[in-house]
């Protein structure tokens, strides 16, 4: 129906920085009316910045945002641009369907808003109506993202550009077909769809166009013809691994368990009788798309989510102590309130930092945090100086190095490097190889295949709770080869 | 084996390495509560100044001790709930509990048990007020801000009921407490030391110097901080959370005990309504003092001289004739003066912004 006058959304030049971080270097993309606009990264490329950005939630230092000509300003953007956020962002004291009117206009004398036919309407073809007066925090997260995605097409007579971050991470298969099918019919409408997901067959069905975005450029765009997910899966990695590296030669097949789990279940069963082992001396990358049960049973292996089974460590211990554990926030591993020499050896106790009465020895203390500053090459002016002063990768070196410092017999990592620049990924693989080679165990989850390919030594899939996979990554020639192996596995589940 | 050669080289005797001029990076320590104990020192200072200009009576040795003798209680609550508060968690019973702990020990001791007993029952008091707290709060995983609320109105309840209501004196009582029952009764609390010191200002000074050692020196001290800082990373580092503030708790009542016992032998009696007007002076001193409501901030050194600057203020006014509703505008101003001076000094500092910086670069990138 828009044929003549297709929508036209252009976005030249935008760069954005968050202290020392590039976010976006000077990317420029078009988005049509009438077409769905796929967008694919690693994470940290871009992708949710470049989406505030247009949703006029961030503004960019430079570039300009336009449609049809004339420039997006951010009171234009929160008329015309609806977004379903990556991570729900609603009131979780209200009822679903309050939730629905709580935006309408009115001033502060109006009547209190109701939910109407409308919202009604909306939630039952969601198939959530029955949850219309439950209070949103209290329901599940799959209520939770089809209710904010219900609000944003509530609003889609007045909105013209439609983004979805990552909105299916939480549904099942069903509930995304019907979610996709939405998606279409905003389409043939003729509206701007902008689709941001990690699910390659998601992007490949769905998406008429996929932009590639890579450190904050836009660096490939595969139209109809070419796109496949192998396609996109190469696009993903390109550059991303150094073939020049010596790699790191895992322990053999053969060797014993440093520590395993057996007939490992989760409460609610989103993981279910899983085996896993790890050696001494091996990194073992656990990936798995948002809800597969790759983060749960991650979590559950350090002991910080509940799950039941057997486990065992080589020398017949069961001790939690000699697990350290590594969030994948560093808001959630690190003292904001403390220097980085407290951070450093903030997991140390009595003998190393404290005498065994329980006094703090300062001096040892700042000695140690030295030694670990320079061993784990952590850059800051001083070692008093406040973490929350460093940048995210020197941060992320912090968290690690203060777990190493406690000496665990086995390292749980989510996500070792998000949100970390290039250069101190590299660090932090070649940090964690190191403790590998002394004789550590790693298990890590892991988000990006150049991540599995570069620090893994053997790389688990999980899919639906289950282990779909146990792969020796050595056995891949280069991170291609993994991507496009791990992509058809990741997929071919359903 | 990520580090043992660190720790092994790090051992002093293994010649710790020099590493220049390390500044000896106080727990919680910061520029910013420095800037704190400068500017409460400053404040305690000038409003000495101001009260002797208008009346020179308030510069006599004998009031300025008054001065520290009358803080000594608030300054013993406000210690116990500065640790509490560093962990993140907070207390409204201490000045519950304060009068609980001396009405209990003053009934059992005069229904005849002995003293050193009763004694112990009363500090037992506090240190099962604060069990009870810590209990609702982490067992049961209640708020604290609840959980004390309501022993707060059972304590007091509890003081009500068995004093009848009524104040006591063990002097007066009859049949009165053996006489050496009644000296060391007195001691503890009246006792005049050299150079006319009052024995309460020894209390508080001996107790905010362990308490401060406790808080800042030590490894509990340390892991407090850390556990009201960042909760989720305390437990991420498998530190001994619950632990940790379970034992909080219990210190935080028992100080506010043994301040309720001590003052009952300075005055030589003591009333069921005693020290429920403390509670809001108390957490007065302790923000006062630095020390951030959400936890993993505090200093001692500034609790007490929030206490001192409250009853420098509540002392100087009375003297120069400001009745006592004047003096609770004068203190209020002053929690939201040193208050905003803190939210001032954080900003320029660039505190704030670098904690902003720090989420934003997390939920963006």
């Amino acid at each position: 129906m828009a044929t003549e006058t297709r929508l036209r959304l252009t976005i030249s030049e935008v760069t954005r920085t968050f202290g020392d971080t590039h976010a976006l270097r000077g990317i420029s993309l078009a988005a049509f009316g009438g077409e769905v606009l796929g967008v694919a990264g690693p994470n940290g490329a871009g992708k949710t910045t470049l989406m505030r950005i247009i949703a006029g939630e961030d503004s960019a230092d430079s570039g300009t945002i336009a449609l049809d000509d004339a420039p997006l300003s951010e009171a234009d953007a929160s008329r015309l641009v609806s977004v379903v956020h990556q991570e729900v962002q609603l009131f979780p004291n209200l009822t679903v369907a309050d939730n629905l009117v709580v935006q309408r206009d009115g001033s502060a004398t109006s009547r209190r808003p109701r939910p109407g036919r409308t919202e009604l309407a909306m939630l039952k073809e969601l198939g959530i109506d029955r949850y219309a007066r439950s209070e949103l925090g209290t329901c599940s997260l799959v209520v939770q993202q089809l209710t904010e995605i219900a609000r944003v097409l509530l609003h889609e007579d007045a909105a013209k550009i439609f983004l979805f971050d990552e909105p299916n991470s939480a549904l099942t298969d069903a509930e995304s077909r019907e979610l996709f099918a939405r998606v279409v019919k905003l389409k043939e409408e003729g509206k701007i769809v902008v689709l941001v997901t990690h699910r390659l067959r998601e992007l490949v069905e769905h998406a008429d166009r996929v932009v590639v975005i890579r450190d904050g450029l836009c660096a490939a765009t595969l139209e109809k013809g070419t796109l496949s997910e192998p396609a996109v899966a190469r696009e993903l990695v390109v550059g991303a691994a150094a073939e020049s590296d010596v790699r790191l030669q895992g322990p053999a097949r053969q060797a014993k368990w440093e520590w395993s789990v057996e007939r490992w279940t989760h409460p609610s069963r989103v993981f279910a009788d899983v085996g896993l082992g790890v050696r001494a001396g091996e990194i073992v990358g656990i990936v798995g798309v948002e809800g597969s049960g790759a983060r749960e049973l991650l979590r559950s292996l350090a002991g910080v989510e509940h799950a039941s089974g057997r486990v065992h460590f080589r020398d017949g211990t069961t001790k939690q102590a000699r697990i350290g554990f590594l969030p994948a926030e560093r808001t959630h591993s690190l003292f904001p309130n403390f220097s980085v020499a407290r951070n450093l050896t903030s997991r140390l106790g009595r003998g190393d930092i404290a005498s065994g009465l329980g006094r703090l020895r300062v001096r040892r203390l700042n000695g140690i945090a030295e030694q670990l500053r320079e061993r784990f090459h952590v850059r800051c002016r001083s070692v008093a100086q406040l973490v929350t002063g460093l940048s995210g990768g020197n941060q992320q070196k912090v968290a690690i190095a203060a777990a190493l410092a406690a000496r665990p017999t086995l390292l749980v990592l989510e996500e070792p490097t998000r949100g970390v620049d290039v250069g101190a990924k590299s660090e932090i693989y070649r940090l964690l190889g190191g403790f590998a080679q002394t004789g550590g165990a790693v298990v890590a989850l892991c988000t990006e295949v150049p991540e599995v390919f570069e620090l893994c030594n053997r790389v688990v899939v999980v899919d639906e709770g289950r282990i779909r996979a146990d792969l020796d990554v050595g056995a891949f020639p280069d991170v291609t080869a993994l991507a496009e192996r791990l992509a058809t596995l990741t997929e071919s589940a359903v | 084996m990520a580090s043992p050669e660190v720790s092994a080289q790090a051992r002093p005797d293994a010649g710790a390495p020099e590493v220049g001029p390390i500044r000896a990076t106080r727990v919680g320590g910061s520029t910013a509560l420095v800037a704190r104990v400068v500017g409460l020192t400053f404040s305690v200072g000038i409003a000495m100044l101001v009260f002797t200009i208008i009346n020179s009576n308030f510069a006599r040795t004998g009031n300025l001790i008054e001065v520290v003798r009358a803080m000594s209680s608030l300054g013993l609550m406000a210690l116990g709930l500065t640790l509490l508060i560093v962990v993140g968690e907070l207390d409204l019973s201490v000045g519950a509990t304060y009068g609980l702990a001396a009405m209990l020990m003053g009934k059992v001791w005069l229904a005849g048990v002995p003293f050193p007993l009763a004694l112990a029952i009363g500090l037992g008091t506090g240190a099962a007020v604060g069990f009870v707290n810590a209990a609702l709060t982490l067992g049961v995983g209640m708020p604290s801000f609840i959980a004390t609320l309501a022993t707060l109105n059972v304590a007091q309840g509890l003081t009500l009921w068995i004093s009848n209501a009524q104040s006591i004196a063990p002097a007066f009582a009859t049949p009165a407490p053996p006489k050496w029952q009644l000296g060391w009764f007195s001691a503890i609390g009246a006792t005049i030391l050299p150079f006319t010191i009052p024995i309460q200002v020894a209390w508080l000074v001996v107790l905010a110097v362990v308490v401060g050692y406790v808080l800042h020196r030590s490894l509990f001290g340390f892991r407090l901080f850390a556990i009201g800082g960042n909760l989720e990373a305390a437990r991420a580092a498998k530190l001994p959370v619950t632990r940790y503030k379970f034992v909080t708790f219990v210190l935080c009542g028992t100080l506010a005990a043994l301040a309720g016992i001590l003052d009952f032998s300075f005055l030589s009696s003591t009333d069921p309504n005693a020290g429920s007007s403390l509670l809001f002076p108390v957490f007065a001193a302790v923000v006062i003092g630095g020390a951030s409501l959400s936890g993993g901030r505090g200093l001692i050194i500034g609790t007490v001289l929030g206490a001192l600057l409250l009853e420098t203020l509540t002392n100087g006014l009375s003297i120069i004739g400001v009745g006592s509703y004047g003096q609770l505008i004068f203190v209020g101003a002053a929690i939201a003066g040193a208050v905003a001076l803190d939210r001032w000094t954080a900003a320029r500092s660039g505190g704030v912004r670098r904690l902003v910086g720090w989420r934003l670069k997390r939920d963006s990138v």
